[in-house]
Order: C-alpha cells, then sequence, then structure tokens
C-alpha cells in the first residue's frame, strides 16, 4: 500500500510566548483522516496524530534547526507563528518518514508576507503587512531534519518499512537527520528492546541514509517548482 | 450590494464565467488503494477527497444497526488548512455535523440500502481545498466513490449550488460569490429521474423568483452529471481493460 | 442440464441508465439492476451481460472486479471458529459462496442447528473446535450480533482441521484422525463429494 500525506502550512501574526519574546512560534498538528482507515473516524485517530506530532515538535525542538528568531517581526509583541498542518490520506507505513519529507518539502514551499514597521509618532509601532505576493520571504530550510525510521525484522533492521514488516517488528528507532548529517532526535518506540550495540550502527546507518535522503528531497522539490507543467489535482 | 460587482454589465461574473457556466470540473476515480471506493474531485479550486468502505459488518456499538436496511455512515471534514483561516479543527464542529447529515440523508435516497440489512457503508468525504459550493463538490465526489465501491444506486446524485444576483441565477458559485451574501440554493438531484432528494436555500429570496433559480440549480446538476457519467465509462472501460474483460 | 448461452454485449451502462422495458415476460433482471417505471434499470457501473435461458433471460450487471458481498439468508458461507461453548459456537464468517470477504463478519452455530436429527442429543463440544473451518448456510440474519448458520445438511460441517501435533487431520464420518499421532477426535464432518474437490483443485 501506499502513505500518502498531504502537508500545508500557515503563517499567522501572534504573540509569542513569553519565555521566547523574540522567536515565532511552530506549531504541528496532525489529522488522521477517515480516508486512510475507518478506525480514524470520529475521534480514533486522535492517539497515532499525537504521537506524530510530537515526534516532529521533538525533531524540530534543537533550536538551529528552524531559525525562528528571523520569524520574529517585532519582539515581545507580534511574531509569525507557522501552523504546519498534515493530513494523512493513505497508512501503508513509514508514516512518520513519509510525513517528515512532506513537512520539510512545505517549508521550502513557504512563503512569508515581507513585513515592516513603523513606529508612530506616539511611539507605539504597527506593522505593515505587503500585499505583493511577489514580495516575499522564503524559510531557511537547510537545517530541517528528515526523519529516518529503522524497523526491527527478526534479527534485522530494515528503513522505509512497509506496513506488513512494522506488523511483525517489535521495536523501531527514529532519528531525525539533518542535510549535514547530525542527529535532531532519537526516539525508539514498539514493544521490544534493542541492544545498545545495535542502536550506535542503526544511528550510523540512519546518519548515511539521512543525508542521502536530504539531498534527494531538495533536489526533487527544486525539480518540482522549476518544471511548469499542467497541474492536475495533487493526486496525479 | 458591496464594492465588488458579482455580474458585470456584460453578463460576466468575477471569474469570466457566464451565469450558467459551471466551473471546471475535473476528478478521478480509484484513487486509493485501500478504500473499497474512493474519488477526487475538483471543481475550479474546490478539491474534495472521497472515500467508500463497505458495505461490512457495524463497527463501533452493534445497536446502532437496522434490521431492514444497511447503514449509511457518512463524515464531513475540512482540512485545517483548507479555508482562508485556518480552522482549529477538521470536524466536529456544528457546521460539519451538519454537512455530515444531509450527505447522509441524501444518500439514502439514492443508494438501493434494502440489499444489505445489517451492514454499514462509510462515506468519508474530505474538502482539502474550500472555495464555494463545498457540499455540492462532496456530494458529487461522493457519487463517484460509491460507483467506484459497486454499490448498487438508483441513479446519480449530482449536486449543484446556485445564487442569485441582479435578477440573474448564477450556477456553481465560489467562494467570493457566496460570502458576498445574497440567497444561495443548493439541490442535490437524481438526474435520471428528476428527483431531487436535497434541497436547502440560505437567505432570503422572491417566492417569484424560486422557480427559475430552482430551474438553473437543476440545470447546473444535468451539466455536472453529463460530466461524472463520462468519467465514470472511461474508468469502467479502464477498469475491463486492465484485468481483461472475459 | 438446460443448455445456458452468455452473451457479451461490450456495453456500458451506469446507475440509473435504462436497459429495457421490464413488463415483456421473458426478461427480468438479476444482479445490479432494479426496476421503475416499468423498466429495469442498472444500479451499478457496468458491462451487461444476458443470461440466455430457454424461456426466460436474465440481465445483469457486472463490473470488471469483484466487488463486496454480505452474508444472505440461504447462502453457503465459510467460516472459521472462534469458540464454542455448550449452547453456541461462535464463528467469523470469511467467504460467501466464491467470494472472500475484505473483513469477517460474525456468525454463530447454535445447539440445535448442527445437524438435522438426534437434534437433542448434539454436544457442541464433540462438532466443533476453536480454529475448524466450517461450511454453513445462512439461516437468517439473526440478532443484533451474529448471523444465524446451521450445518443441518450432509455436505455441511467441518472441511479442515488442525490436529493437536499441528497437521491437518483425515475426515471420516463422524470424527477426524491426525495422521501423525492418530487420535482420532469428534466432529461434525461435512461429507464433500469427492468430484466437487476434484472441479475446484482443477480450477485453481
Amino acid at each position: 500500500a501506499n502513505t500518502d500525506v498531504l502537508v500545508g502550512v500557515k503563517a499567522e501574526l501572534d504573540a509569542p510566548e513569553s519565555s521566547q519574546p523574540n522567536r515565532g512560534r511552530l506549531e504541528f498538528f496532525v489529522d488522521c483522516t477517515a480516508n486512510a482507515d475507518p478506525e480514524f473516524e470520529g475521534r480514533g485517530g486522535e492517539d497515532l496524530a499525537l504521537g506524530i506530532s510530537s515526534a516532529l515538535s521533538q525533531a524540530f525542538s534543537s533550536s538551529n534547526c528552524l531559525d525562528l528568531c528571523s520569524l520574529c517581526v517585532l519582539p515581545g509583541q507580534q511574531v509569525w507563528l507557522l501552523y504546519v498542518d498534515v493530513l494523512i490520506l493513505e497508512c501503508g507505513g513509514s508514516l512518520l518518514d513519509a510525513v517528515s519529507l512532506a513537512v520539510k518539502a512545505a517549508l521550502m514551499n513557504t512563503k512569508i508576507p515581507a513585513v515592516t514597521v513603523n513606529t508612530t509618532e506616539e511611539g507605539s509601532s504597527e506593522i505593515e503587512v505587503s500585499d505583493d505576493p511577489y514580495d516575499v520571504n522564503n524559510l531557511e530550510v537547510s537545517k530541517v531534519p528528515c526523519i529516518v525510521t529503522l524497523t526491527r525484522v527478526g534479527h534485522q533492521f530494515v528503513v522505509d518499512a512497509t506496513k506488513e514488516e512494522q506488523a511483525c517488528s517489535i521495536g523501531h528507532l527514529s532519528v531525525a537527520v539533518t542535510e549535514s548529517g547530525s542527529l535532531t532526535a532519537v526516539r525508539k518506540t514498539g514493544s521490544g528492546s534493542l541492544h545498545p550495540e545495535s542502536i550506535l550502527d542503526i544511528l550510523q546507518t540512519a546518519q548515511e541514509i539521512g543525508i542521502n535522503l536530504n539531498q534527494q528531497l531538495v533536489e526533487k522539490v527544486k525539480l518540482e517548482s522549476s518544471v511548469k507543467k499542467d497541474r492536475r489535482g495533487f493526486l496525479t | 450590494m458591496a464594492g465588488l460587482e458579482l455580474l458585470s454589465d456584460q453578463g460576466f461574473r468575477l471569474d469570466g464565467r457566464r451565469p450558467h457556466e459551471l466551473r471546471k470540473i475535473e476528478c478521478r476515480m480509484g484513487v486509493f488503494a485501500q478504500a473499497d471506493g474512493s474519488a477526487y474531485i475538483e471543481q475550479g479550486n474546490t478539491k474534495v477527497l472521497a472515500a467508500v468502505y463497505g458495505p461490512h459488518e457495524m463497527r463501533g456499538s452493534k445497536s446502532r444497526g437496522l434490521h431492514h436496511k444497511v447503514l449509511i455512515n457518512c463524515q464531513y471534514s475540512m482540512a485545517t488548512f483548507s479555508t482562508g483561516e485556518r480552522k482549529r479543527r477538521p470536524r466536529g464542529d456544528r457546521k460539519s455535523q451538519e454537512m455530515t447529515l444531509h450527505l447522509k440523508q441524501t444518500f439514502e435516497a439514492a443508494i438501493m440500502t434494502q440489499l444489505y440489512p445489517r451492514s454499514q457503508i462509510d462515506i468519508f468525504v474530505e474538502v482539502l481545498q474550500a472555495d464555494g459550493g463545498n457540499y455540492s463538490t462532496c456530494v458529487n465526489a461522493a457519487t463517484l466513490a460509491l460507483v467506484d465501491a459497486g454499490i448498487p444506486l438508483k441513479d446519480y446524485v449530482c449536486a449543484c449550488t446556485t445564487g442569485f444576483v441582479n435578477d440573474t441565477p448564477m450556477v456553481d458559485i465560489s467562494f467570493v460569490e457566496e460570502s458576498l451574501g445574497g440567497p444561495q440554493l443548493t439541490v442535490a438531484v437524481l438526474p435520471k429521474s428528476e428527483q431531487i432528494v436535497l434541497l436547502e436555500m440560505a437567505s432570503r429570496l422572491h417566492v417569484d423568483y424560486l422557480n427559475k433559480v430552482l430551474k438553473t440549480a437543476v440545470k447546473g446538476c444535468k451539466d455536472v452529471y453529463v460530466i461524472l457519467d463520462e468519467v465514470v465509462r472511461n474508468h469502467v472501460a479502464q477498469i475491463a481493460s486492465s484485468v481483461g474483460s472475459e | 442440464m438446460e443448455e445456458k448461452k452468455k452473451e457479451n454485449l461490450k456495453r456500458i451502462c451506469i446507475p440509473g441508465q435504462r436497459i429495457c422495458r421490464a413488463d415483456t415476460s421473458n426478461i427480468t433482471g438479476g444482479k445490479g439492476t432494479y426496476t421503475r417505471q416499468g423498466y429495469i434499470c442498472a444500479s451499478l457501473a457496468g458491462y451487461i451481460h444476458i443470461d440466455r435461458q430457454e424461456k426466460n433471460s436474465v440481465i445483469h450487471v457486472k463490473r470488471g472486479i469483484e466487488q463486496n458481498v454480505v452474508p444472505e439468508a440461504g447462502s453457503i458461507v465459510t467460516v472459521k471458529i472462534t469458540s464454542v461453548n455448550p449452547r453456541v459456537c461462535k464463528c467469523s464468517i470469511l467467504c460467501v459462496e466464491d467470494t472472500e470477504l475484505r473483513e469477517p463478519f460474525r456468525g454463530q452455530i447454535r445447539k440445535e442447528d448442527v445437524r438435522s436429527t438426534e437434534k437433542d442429543l448434539v454436544e457442541l463440544y464433540k462438532c466443533f473446535r476453536p480454529g475448524d473451518i466450517v461450511l454453513a448456510r445462512v439461516l437468517s440474519i439473526g440478532d443484533a450480533h451474529s448471523y444465524f448458520l446451521s450445518t443441518a445438511e450432509d455436505e455441511l460441517g467441518v472441511v479442515i482441521s488442525i490436529s493437536e501435533a499441528g497437521v491437518p487431520m483425515i475426515p471420516g464420518s463422524a470424527e477426524m484422525q491426525c495422521p501423525k499421532t492418530y487420535v482420532t477426535e469428534p466432529r461434525k464432518v461435512a461429507k464433500v463429494i469427492p468430484e466437487h474437490i476434484a472441479v475446484e483443485k482443477k480450477k485453481a
């Protein structure tokens, strides 16, 4: 089965968190639609969704993943709040990996309108958001990680596991890797246990794969945006 | 009305259409493998995915099962990024619940429910991008998905939302046309037998105009039908050729 | 045997489309059709098939791919036994006639529906064990929880059973024997006619 995810990024101006007044905010929201599995109807997909969104925020929690300071408009008052909304349409294994790829691709594509801050005579500030669709800034995404999950099947570890492989596995290790090869997050899921030695091996493999994956993704997205093609829906 | 001219003196709408013209409709059937039937449809910028599961054994509380016919279970949800302003929740709000109920009632009229007693059919629609006429697009998508799933239908269900500006009915209105107020009439019809299965009107309209608007809306539904019909025929032929018909 | 001729008119029809008049006495609507205002109409999107028989022809609408079915009263189903208690034996329905279900339906075989004779002497433990594959007929759609099934025919009953040693057992008249340990276990065995098995094999 395929894994299909759709990611949308929306930017809003909002107040910063009081602990970090000069940094923008990033919020992940994952929705497992009933299209993917009837079990997800209503609130049925919430557990899975929560797991994915927490894994994403963990992977992005390192301060240098995404330059949140550049999203600051008026320190302490107005910052850009990026909503990253993930829609899961079909799950056929390696969901987290696919989601992280889609998130990175969506962030690469995100355009933030230029903002000018004018100070009025009384000393208060006025924010002016440009409505020119070409007067926009792109996000710096070179340090945004992709997640590589290695799944233990028997005594072997596999990447990009299918649903069947995941079903008969007892442990998964998800590693968030940036293009330069640094790891921003590691999390182990599943009921089984992993040996420390094999974890070291996994980390090394994940790093190699992650670097490659990041490069491939960037190339693919660049190609996609350079070619003007007849767009007939995003499922074709 | 507001500063925007919804209908120019030459009789063109904001997006250049004539009042009776539909937006461009493109669709695909069978987009997902895991569902029994699925479809993706674009009506202008309104994009909707529909998946159908079933008929299968009752899921969840068994007591909801009906002894004489199949239970139709619908869910209408909108992606949080589908609207201009971000939605907080994809479903569960009043509007979605109302849509869910409408969908259920619409398709109870079209599906041959008596064939599958004590079973359940799920229809899930997901609005990926909302640009007016969400409900009608969802109905059209769900029809295609049901046909793809091979669920016996009395007829297609085609829906169309119609507005009314300057004494002129306008079919398949977009978000801008919707949001500037004015009456809106949503109809879903079984085009072959010309039965109306859903009729909903918002805002105020003089009763003398109702017939005119309704007629235009039904005409719009029939135009939709022609498009869906072609898609289904192509799809059937394609399946047969890929399976290698007997 | 009456001669059956199958004809495939390469015609696509779609739900709601009229196929022909229903009042002509020698044509009836079959699967995938319904009658409205004196016409036979299609309810599925697919090709029209006509089964020509001596007096009466039946029109079907068939799709290229198989579709979901649900068990109906009277149909033969293949079930797997999930639990047995003195009164009733629960099972999950895996196939309806020749079609495999995408997900199982629940069914139950009550004590009095196991066989047609000596109904009061039936001991369910001596008829079925969990894990057995059984052929049964659907009696009714049953209560709110499961379909009622019956094995009260010679051809119905256990067809596949795995012994404790883990090998398929060989059916006898009212028991099954393990070919490895030679232990016999009582069962309501289906008397599958050998020719039918041969036909099945040829098909596969």
